[in-house]
Parts: structure tokens; C-alpha cells; sequence
């Protein structure tokens, strides 16, 4: 990979506001993450160096002597976390598929506006072919929904911002 | 064929398997606690999934987590590593139902020596020796001291469903029958919910001998060799090495052939370990391990076979690669598991690793998640690495593993690493005369 792709590839994160992307290529690794609220600014994930994106070279195994890349430190605060504040965040409690509505047919449980309140159901995650309806455990509005229909999730991924 | 290896399972041995899928071009999945994020299997994974919270029981052991994460990755077979779910029927059964290939025995052979009075029975009916002792859970406490009597004292009392000495009560006279009998059986309810335990004969100097196993799905079964894994402490391995240095050629061809025997009794496809006990020159069964093992690198190292994508091969139908006919150890292996705990206490020392270096040179291995600036979560087993040397002979093998070790500089946390070097020097250890009672009483 040459300069001028990897200045695209960072133009691109900032463009598109992608949280984090990770390339390797020919024993070459390269992780660029951007931050989702302005400024739209490029960072890598070690804190001692800002803006640099360096092309590290894949880590021999199995003697990893460096802390591969620098992982980034468990607590440190999503780059979003500004325009959360106030907010009541619903996170999965299961890893399966992500679905807004109970069938393809129907309505949404919930969308962006709608108020919402604690223990009525705001959407679906299958896991095993079992379908789990995850509640709200809070009343308020519903500002922001994260995942897509359909798009798989993890255990602890945002599914939605609530304004209490 | 397999495309796609999700892999059930975190620390070296997760990493291992990633090595071996990348060496074989198969696409890998890791899946992690909320405690793993910066663990190396995450980061060297083609795809990662968290699955749950730091507590095992609602990650690495959740089985709806765990078959969800394969679902919403497209993984088309499970690699259980050891541990966690490995040795869980219904987790290996539940994969198959969800058309997910799992790499590692049929639930029904795992099931049939999970539970250990009944892999005793099948031992039994195929020929292979066993300690005498109860045929099955014994229910009472009067029908203990009648198998007690009959076979002699000393006795061990085990968990019908255990492991890792819990639930294990060792008597040396009739007189302390009765306390040991309703220790053992309320510390198997606690630990396995099950009370179920067994008796049988107890060895005053046995070694611990175990024999690798590998089957395919076209019946044929093949014995790798023993590995001697007498250093131990509460019934935790410390130090494996093959050839067993109480060995001669003619035992082992006998447990290899006992080992073969056993498998093809229950149809075993995939890796697995039988291990033995040994004393003056006889060997009874113990337990299967229907798993990879930790120490499986010793193995490799003295047979080279890659045992990791020999898993994968037999799961995907292939026949073994193991090619027909006898075959010789070549050299000598010894693994020290390094573990993050007080060398002297065996008390568990999780945190941050300051310095991390490994050594290297000719015959040396490392087999390692661990790096510096990690921090070894207290949530999980206490080993970070495994360091496997290997030598034409044994002493050779020990001189490798003496320098090795002095040169693995591990800061941060407590290791076993100065108990190692201990070892090393003493002996007993050097002379290769030794039994399972070896820790008891080395001192340094």
C-alpha cells in the first residue's frame, strides 16, 4: 500500500464518519480510526502519537515483544460521548441479529421521535432461532437508533439513545 | 471442507488454533468477554464477536452466545480449544443440530467417558487395566467399606463427574472411611451437582502416563506416544515431557495398544488423551480427555505432526496424516507451563505484565497470548504462557529449558518461573526418578 492510497483510505474514514477500519495487506497492518463527532480529525489509537497512521509490520509470532498496536485502553470514553450526554444508552444484552419490528410485514416497534417507556419492547435479537424482545428500562424519547435492521450485534453494542 | 473456524475458547490456546487455521487458509472467528478485548486472539482473528460479560458462565461458557456468534459470522465449524465448553456434550451435540462442524469427538463419546465410573466400565469390557476398585458409584456408606475392604487399603475416593481433584479424598485406614466418604461426596455435589463417588486402589508412587490418541472418520485410530506428566501440584500439571523417562519400548507399545483398544470401543474420531497411572512397570487406566490437551505441544514436538490442523483435517472427513506403520519419538520434549501466580503459594496473581521477553534460540517454543502492557484478567485460568523446549535426549532438553528460563524475563506479576529453574537443578528431576508425590516434598 503507498501513501497516496492510505491518505484516501483516511479521507474516506473522515468522509464517511466510520469509528474504526484495520487493513492488512501483505504483511503489512494499518488500523485508522476516526472520531464521529466534529472535528472530524484522524487519530490513532496509541495517545502518543496524534495524527500519525504509521504502517506497522505485522508482529512475528508467536514473540510478540510490543503490545501489538497499542491497544486502546478499556475505559477510555467512546468518541461520541459528547453527544450522549444526558442520554440513557440500551445496550444488547444477548449477541444475535438485530431486527426493529417483529416481522418483515409489520411496523416498527419504535422510531427515532417516538416516546418510549420502561418495559415496553423496542425491538428483537435472534440468537439460535429464538426471538428475544428487548425492553426499554426507561422512560423517555427515543433520539437515536444504532444498528440496522437485520445487522448482527454484539454483547454491549449501543441499540438505542434514550432522552429521559 | 471448512471455510470458516469459530473459535470457542481465549488465551494461548485460541491464538494456537488461529495459527493453525491461517497456516491452512481457513478464515477464523474469535469470540470474547467483555474482559478479553485486548486479548491477542481478538486482535489476530479474521473476525471478532463479543459475547458476553468478564463472568465465564455468561461468555466462553454461554452456548446460546456462542452458537449466535457463529450464526451472525457465517463460521461453519466450532473449535472448543480445552476447557470452557470442550468436554460439554450438549454443546458439541447443539452445534451439530445448528449444522455447525465441531472439531473434537461425537457428543456420545464425549458423554461416555465424561462420567468416569462408566469410562472405567468400558475400560474394563475392552481389555485395557484398571486399579481395582467399585464398578461404579458407590451409594453408601457401608457399601464403601465393603469395596474398601476387599481391595486394601490406602483407597482414593473420586467424583463420579469430576476433574482437577476436586471431590478426590485420599484414606489410609478404615478408620477415617466414614468422614472421607461424606467429604468427597458433598464436596462432588458442590463442585459437579452431582454426589456420585467411586473408589478404588490407591498408588503410594505412581506416575502420571498419558497416551495422545487420534482418530478418523474412516475408523482408523493411531497412538502418538505417552506423555509423562508427573510433575504436579493439587493435581495441576506443572511439567510434561515425552518420552516418559520411565519408559522402555516394550510398556509402550502395550499402552499404545491399550490406548487404541479403548478408543475403537466407542468410536473415537478426533483428538484425545488417555491417561494412566504407573508403577513398577504396570499401567492402569485413569481417565480419557476428550479434548486437545495443554501439553499437546510436547507431543508435536517429538512426532512432528501439527496435532491443531490434524483436528481440523479429521473434522472436514479427511483420513489421518499420520503415516501407517511404526514410528519413532525422535528426540526429547519438555513443556513448563508458566503460570501468573506466587511461585511458592500457587496463589493466582492476575495484572498487569510491565515486561514481557521471551526466549528464543535453537529447540525452543513458546506458546503465548501474553505481551507487555497486558493485563492478565483475574477472571480466567492463571496460564500465560508455555514454554516448550526440545533436545536430542533429555539432558540436552533440561540444559535448553535451564537456559530458556533464565533468559523469559516476565515483570508485573508473579510467575512459575523461579520454580522452574528450581526444578531444573534438582536432582531427583535430573535423574528422572520420580512419581506424582514429587512436589510434595522438593524444597527450595
Amino acid at each position: 500500500m503507498n501513501l497516496k492510497e492510505i491518505l484516501e483510505l483516511i479521507d474516506k474514514v473522515a468522509e464517511r464518519g466510520i469509528a474504526a477500519v484495520e487493513v492488512e495487506q501483505a504483511g503489512t497492518r494499518l488500523r485508522i480510526e476516526g472520531k464521529l463527532a466534529p472535528p472530524q480529525q484522524v487519530i490513532h489509537t496509541s495517545p502518543a502519537a496524534p495524527i500519525v497512521t504509521g504502517a506497522l509490520p505485522a508482529l512475528p509470532l508467536p514473540i510478540p515483544a510490543a503490545p501489538p498496536a497499542a491497544a486502546p485502553a478499556p475505559a477510555a470514553p467512546p468518541p461520541e460521548a459528547d453527544s450522549e450526554a444526558g442520554l440513557h444508552i440500551i445496550t444488547s444484552p444477548i449477541v444475535g441479529t438485530f431486527y426493529r419490528s417483529p416481522n418483515p410485514e409489520s411496523e416498527a416497534y419504535v422510531s427515532v421521535g417516538d416516546h418510549t417507556s420502561k418495559g415496553k419492547v423496542l425491538c428483537i435479537i435472534e440468537a439460535m432461532k429464538l426471538m428475544n424482545e428487548i425492553e426499554s428500562d426507561v422512560d423517555g424519547t427515543v433520539v437515536k437508533i444504532y444498528p440496522q435492521n437485520g445487522q448482527p450485534v454484539e454483547y454491549g453494542e449501543k441499540l438505542f439513545a434514550v432522552r429521559p | 471442507m471448512i471455510s470458516k473456524i469459530l473459535i470457542a475458547n481465549r488465551g494461548e490456546i485460541a491464538l494456537r488454533v488461529i495459527l493453525a487455521c491461517k497456516e491452512m487458509g481457513i478464515k477464523t472467528v474469535a469470540v470474547h468477554s467483555e474482559a478479553d478485548r485486548d486479548a491477542l486472539h481478538v486482535r489476530y482473528a479474521d473476525e471478532d464477536v463479543c459475547i458476553g460479560p468478564a463472568v465465564s458462565r455468561q461468555s466462553y461458557l454461554s452456548i446460546s452466545s456462542i452458537i449466535a456468534a457463529a450464526e451472525i459470522t457465517g463460521a461453519d465449524a466450532i473449535h472448543p480449544g480445552y476447557g470452557f465448553l470442550a468436554e460439554n456434550a450438549h454443546f458439541a451435540e447443539i452445534a451439530g443440530e445448528c449444522r455447525l462442524t465441531f472439531i473434537g469427538p461425537s457428543p456420545e463419546a464425549i458423554r461416555m467417558m465424561g462420567n468416569k465410573a462408566q469410562a472405567r466400565e468400558t475400560a474394563k469390557n475392552a481389555g485395557v487395566p484398571i486399579l481395582p476398585g467399585s464398578d461404579g458409584p458407590v451409594k453408601t456408606f457401608m457399601d464403601a467399606q465393603d469395596v474398601a475392604r476387599e481391595i486394601g487399603f490406602p483407597v482414593i475416593l473420586k467424583a463420579s463427574a469430576g476433574g482437577g481433584g476436586r471431590g478426590m479424598r485420599i484414606c489410609g485406614n478404615e478408620g477415617d472411611l466414614q468422614s472421607a466418604f461424606e467429604a468427597a461426596r458433598s464436596e462432588a455435589e458442590r463442585a459437579f451437582g452431582s454426589a456420585d463417588v467411586y473408589i478404588e486402589k490407591y498408588l503410594e508412587r505412581p506416575r502420571h502416563i498419558e497416551i495422545q490418541v487420534f482418530g478418523d472418520t474412516q475408523g482408523r485410530v493411531v497412538a502418538l506416544g505417552e506423555r509423562d506428566c508427573s510433575i504436579q501440584r493439587r493435581h495441576q500439571k506443572l511439567i510434561e515431557e515425552s518420552p516418559s523417562p520411565a519408559m522402555t519400548p516394550e510398556i509402550r507399545a502395550q499402552m499404545n495398544e491399550a490406548a487404541v483398544k479403548l478408543c475403537q470401543a466407542v468410536n473415537y474420531v478426533n483428538a484425545g488423551t488417555i491417561e494412566f497411572l504407573f508403577q513398577d512397570g504396570r499401567f492402569y487406566f485413569m481417565e480419557m480427555n476428550t479434548r486437545i490437551q495443554v501439553e499437546h505441544a510436547v507431543t508435536e514436538e517429538v512426532t512432528g505432526i501439527d496435532l491443531v490442523k490434524e483436528q481440523i483435517r479429521v473434522a472436514s472427513g479427511e483420513p489421518l496424516s499420520v503415516p501407517h506403520g511404526d514410528f519413532r519419538l525422535r528426540g526429547h520434549a519438555i513443556e513448563f507451563r508458566i503460570n501468573a501466580e506466587d511461585p511458592r503459594t500457587f496463589a493466582p496473581n492476575p495484572g498487569k505484565i510491565r515486561e514481557f521477553h521471551v526466549p528464543g534460540g535453537p529447540g525452543v517454543r513458546i506458546d503465548t497470548a501474553a505481551y507487555r502492557d497486558y493485563v492478565v484478567p483475574p477472571h480466567y485460568d492463571s496460564l500465560i504462557a508455555k514454554l516448550v523446549v526440545r533436545g536430542k535426549d533429555r539432558a540436552e532438553a533440561i540444559a535448553r529449558g535451564r537456559r530458556a528460563l533464565e533468559l523469559f524475563i516476565v515483570e508485573g506479576v508473579k510467575t512459575s518461573i523461579p520454580l522452574h529453574r528450581a526444578i531444573c537443578d534438582d536432582p531427583r528431576f535430573i535423574s528422572g526418578d520420580f512419581s506424582t508425590r514429587f512436589m510434595e516434598s522438593f524444597s527450595w
